[in-house]
């Protein structure tokens, strides 16, 4: 146990737009929680600078004891944080089985690999999002279902401590959410520990124990779904946009 | 919306820019189940591409051999030189996604170096050669640091801005003492007495360089290449550390760019700082798109094309032919606009589509 | 030495009212349509050899051939975009690659009608002037006062004309000019037109006084390559700057240094400003 991620006082600025507006929370070791907020709350910055794609203006970043603000994407995943993006991005002219295999690639990676070899591995994790069917072929021709699939599966590969997902359930029908509930309640259970966004919290509200409300920027409240949704200022942030469970 | 604008809408979103050469376009080829790798020589040998290859590379010594012309042996040398760069700058802008204008940068560094070496210090050509390629790794390493920031047509424009620097630098005259000035260096010992020699010498390297070319693209290296070429950011994510390993793919790339140059300026017995121009650049360029780019063997059927079919077959056009025998560049121009417009699969995959019928035919399958 | 400054003073404005042409076509293409046109120099060159043709081989009126230069690079900007740039243009490599080929294959062209050797264009009028001690060509001053007012005109254009303002709206945000109805593609192709056409100028003013050859459309290129990398990308005022600044630079160096630093000059410029500001001198920052 103990605190895996903390992140205090991080502030993002575009231009005039203070994306994300002195954020502080933090993680426990093995937890499952999840980030709402409107579109353009700012999930998705607050999961780039975490993940080291954006350099934040002020503010910091503890991974696992260690000051990560600053590094690298590629040094932030091989220390065990890895994030996968909202709009997914596959190598395209690669077959899906080369996909996961880059991931296995990394140091960190590899390392996970070494017993069975990268080939074996990287199939073993794509039997596990169920995909090895579907190994050879590229993934400009899969259904978006399975590309976020594909995306989680690239992720597991590189043997994560925490996972960042960002809405890993949007433009997917409730079957294809089935599965990746089940797929992300896996990796849960073998200890990986989840942090994950959607902007409504029907998405989340079975598989969460914890919710950060997030909106212009700043965490509006902190705690179990329940609570968090009928927060007021939660109620407010929805408010026009067809409510929190829309 | 209107559906055009809803269209471009779309491609913004999903940064189609990004693509290579437009390759989205060409999906046809991805439809298909990528086969498997085939893992020992034996087996290689017969697979239909296995065979072809073999075929290929005999038919190559037949040639000269049987004609025993000079003329012939000379334009098979440039073509297997030619194959050799036209490869180094698939693997770099195919497979990697570095699209370098830049490339003679490589080449001339070889051809420079190589030819220094076997005039002032009597070095033997093979050594020679090792050191022209040594130090095309090192011109990588110079090259890559800087433009390793870049993406897309700035990394094409400042790699074009090295390779003519260099130019102006050799063309200024200021290196007179070591390196020769505007006329370079010439009266190299030829590579060995025969031209028959020679031309074997250099296929068994060219054949060489390819086997490690596509050794390289089917290993786990490859793999990351690839992935650095479809999304950078992706493989950053995947926890890649893309600055590296497109460093290497630079100095890989240089490595056989150089081999390329020194071979050409052994072969030719001279050089001269044109090796630098933008045109050698697009020679390779032309070649590669016209074999098919992120094929590596694409290369050998471009490099063919261009050096034996070009121009043997434009020969008996007359007049037209005469263009191209003065003018190649011009119809290279022409034929590498069509290409990248039209068919931006080059031109070995379907040929090898075409060919794989006939041979599933004679076999009676 | 207080002459050779004298010295930098003109032939300086000169280098940078040349450069300010080439480099704002180039510019604004970047901008509106996010494309790096490598055929840029070749406008410069096909200008250049009609304009030589028309008046020293078919000795055609001074003011007729300027306009038929003209048009001729102007339609060969358009078919340019219509035939390379349109097809390819979501793949930027794609466009850099064709219009590459595109300049190749102008060059070759031009080696196959007028040879290799170069050749003369006479300037408008002949003589020399002296001015702070320093004695050049008339034809200088028509490069500066024409270069000065193209630029004016061009700015003119684009901030006051619907069209102009149109060129503004795509490359400032392309998805939102989209949306309010702007015909990006019709857009790109007029300003690569318009760019031609400075080229164009820039080469009926600058050509008379040096010798033209088949490959001088490499220099220009990568000039305004590197004026544009050095005023950032797509913005207009940096590029003039930029221009100028260039200009007295690299005057700078061949008059102190050596010539031939001052013709890697651009790259070299092109090269550190990639590397240290990619955004440019007055450039807003991309992604
Ligand atoms: N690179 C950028 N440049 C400028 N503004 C940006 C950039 N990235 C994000 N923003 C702005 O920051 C704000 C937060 O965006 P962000 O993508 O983080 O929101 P989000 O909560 O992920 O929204 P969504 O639910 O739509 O994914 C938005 O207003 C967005 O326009
Ligand atoms: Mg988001």
């Amino acid at each position: 146990m103990g605190v895996i991620l903390e992140v205090k006082n991080l502030t993002k600025k575009f231009g005039g737009l203070t994306a994300v507006n002195d954020f502080s929370f933090e993680i426990q070791r093995g937890e499952f929680i999840g980030l709402i907020g409107p579109n353009g709350a700012g999930k998705t910055t607050v999961f780039n600078l975490i993940s080291g794609f954006e350099k934040p203006n002020a503010g910091s970043i503890r991974f696992d004891g260690m000051d990560i603000t600053g590094l690298k994407p590629f040094q932030i995943v091989n220390l065990g944080l890895v994030r996968t993006f909202q709009l997914v991005r596959s190598f395209h002219y690669m077959s899906v089985l080369d996909n996961v295999s880059v991931a296995c690639l990394s140091p960190r990676g590899k390392k996970a690999a070494e017993k069975v070899g990268i080939d074996q591995y990287a199939s073993r994790i794509l039997s596990e999002v169920g995909l090895i069917d579907k190994a050879r072929f590229p993934p400009v021709i899969l259904p978006h279902g399975d590309l976020r699939r594909l995306e989680i599966g690239k992720a597991a590969g590189t043997n994560p401590q925490i996972l960042l997902l960002d809405e890993p359930f949007s433009g997917l029908s409730y079957e294809e959410q089935e599965h990746i509930h089940a797929l992300i309640r896996r990796l849960s259970n073998e200890g990986v520990t989840i942090f994950i966004t959607g902007h409504v919290l029907r998405e989340l509200m079975n598989l969460v124990p914890r919710v950060i409300a997030m909106h212009q920027g700043k965490v509006i409240t902190d705690g179990p779904p329940q609570e968090v949704a009928n927060h007021k200022l939660v109620l407010e942030a929805y408010l026009g946009r067809g409510g929190v469970f829309a | 919306m209107p559906k055009k604008i809803r269209r471009k809408l779309s491609d913004a979103v999903s940064g189609s820019k990004n693509f290579f050469l437009g390759i989205p376009r060409a999906t046809r080829n991805l439809y298909k189940e990528i086969p498997h790798q085939v893992k020992s020589f034996k087996e290689w040998i017969f697979t239909f591409r296995g065979s072809l290859t073999i075929l290929c590379i005999i038919g190559t010594i037949l040639i000269p051999l049987i004609t025993m012309d000079d003329y012939i042996t000379t334009i098979l040398i440039s073509f297997l030189i030619f194959s050799i760069f036209a490869a180094s700058w698939d693997l770099l802008a195919g497979f990697t996604g570095q699209t370098s204008f830049g490339h003679s940068v490589f080449f001339g560094v070889g051809a420079y170096v190589a030819a220094a070496f076997v005039k002032m210090a009597g070095l033997p050509w093979f050594f020679s050669m090792i050191i022209g390629a040594v130090v095309a790794v090192l011109v990588g390493l110079i090259v890559g640091i800087p433009c390793l920031r870049l993406k897309g047509p700035y990394l094409a424009l400042g790699t074009m801005a090295f390779s003519l620097i260099l130019f102006n630098l050799f063309m200024s005259g200021e290196l007179k003492d070591i390196l020769g000035s505007t006329e370079g260096i010439s009266g190299l010992p030829a590579m060995s007495e025969d031209l028959i020699i020679t031309f074997l010498y250099i296929l068994i390297i060219m054949i060489i360089s390819f086997v490690i070319l596509i050794i390289i693209i089917k290993s786990n290296i490859g793999t990351i290449f690839k992935a650095i070429r479809d999304d950078e950011s992706a493989a950053d994510a995947s926890g890649i550390n893309t600055t590296k390993y497109k460093l290497i793919a630079f100095m890989i790339s240089g490595f056989f760019a150089g081999i390329a140059g020194s071979l050409f300026s052994l072969n030719s017995r001279a050089v001269n700082p044109s090796v630098f121009l933008a045109l050698y650049s697009f020679y390779a360029i032309v070649m590669v798109a016209l074999g098919g780019l992120a094929t590596i063997s694409g290369s050998v059927l471009g490099a063919f094309v261009y050096w034996v079919i070009l121009n043997e077959l434009f020969k008996p056009l007359g007049m037209w032919g005469t263009v191209f025998l003065f003018f190649p560049t011009l119809i290279s121009a022409i034929i590498l606009v069509i290409m990248i417009r039209f068919a931006e699969q080059g031109i070995l995959k379907p040929a090898l589509e075409h060919l794989r019928e006939f041979y599933d035919f004679l076999l009676g399958r | 030495m207080i002459f050779q400054i004298e010295n930098v003073l003109i032939f300086g404005t000169v280098q940078g009212s040349v450069l300010a042409l080439l480099a704002l076509g180039f510019s604004l293409v970047y901008g509106v349509g996010g494309v790096l046109n490598l055929g840029h120099g070749a406008f410069y060159l096909i200008t250049c050899y009609v304009f030589y043709i028309t008046s020293r081989v078919l000795f055609i009126n001074l003011i007729i051939s300027i306009i038929l230069s003209l048009i001729i690079a102007i339609s060969v900007g358009g078919v340019i975009y219509l035939a390379l740039i349109k097809p390819l243009q979501g793949s930027h490599i794609g466009v850099v690659i064709v219009t590459f080929a595109f300049a190749v294959f102008m060059q070759e062209f031009v080696k196959v009608i007028a040879g290799i050797k170069p050749h003369y264009i006479s300037p408008f009028i002949f003589g020399s002037i002296e001015f702070l001690g320093v004695t050049f060509p008339i034809q200088f001053i028509f490069v500066i006062i024409g270069s000065l007012i193209l630029v004016s005109l061009i700015g003119l254009f684009i901030s006051k004309t619907k069209i102009g303002k149109s060129i503004r709206a795509v490359s400032q945000d392309r998805e939102a000019a989209l949306l309010m109805g702007i015909n990006a593609d019709r857009i790109l192709m007029i300003t690569i037109m318009i760019s031609a056409l400075l080229a164009g100028m820039a080469a009926i003013l600058y050509a008379p006084t040096s010798a033209i050859t088949v490959d001088m459309g490499w220099g220009f290129l990568l000039s305004a390559f590197a004026v544009t990398v050095f005023g950032g990308m797509g913005s207009t005022s940096g590029c003039v700057l930029g221009a100028f600044i260039m200009g007295y630079a690299k005057t700078f160096c061949s008059v102190f240094i050596s010539p031939t630093l001052a013709t890697v000059f651009p790259l070299l410029v092109i090269v550190v400003m990639l590397l240290v500001r990619p955004q440019g001198l007055l450039g807003k920052k991309e992604v």
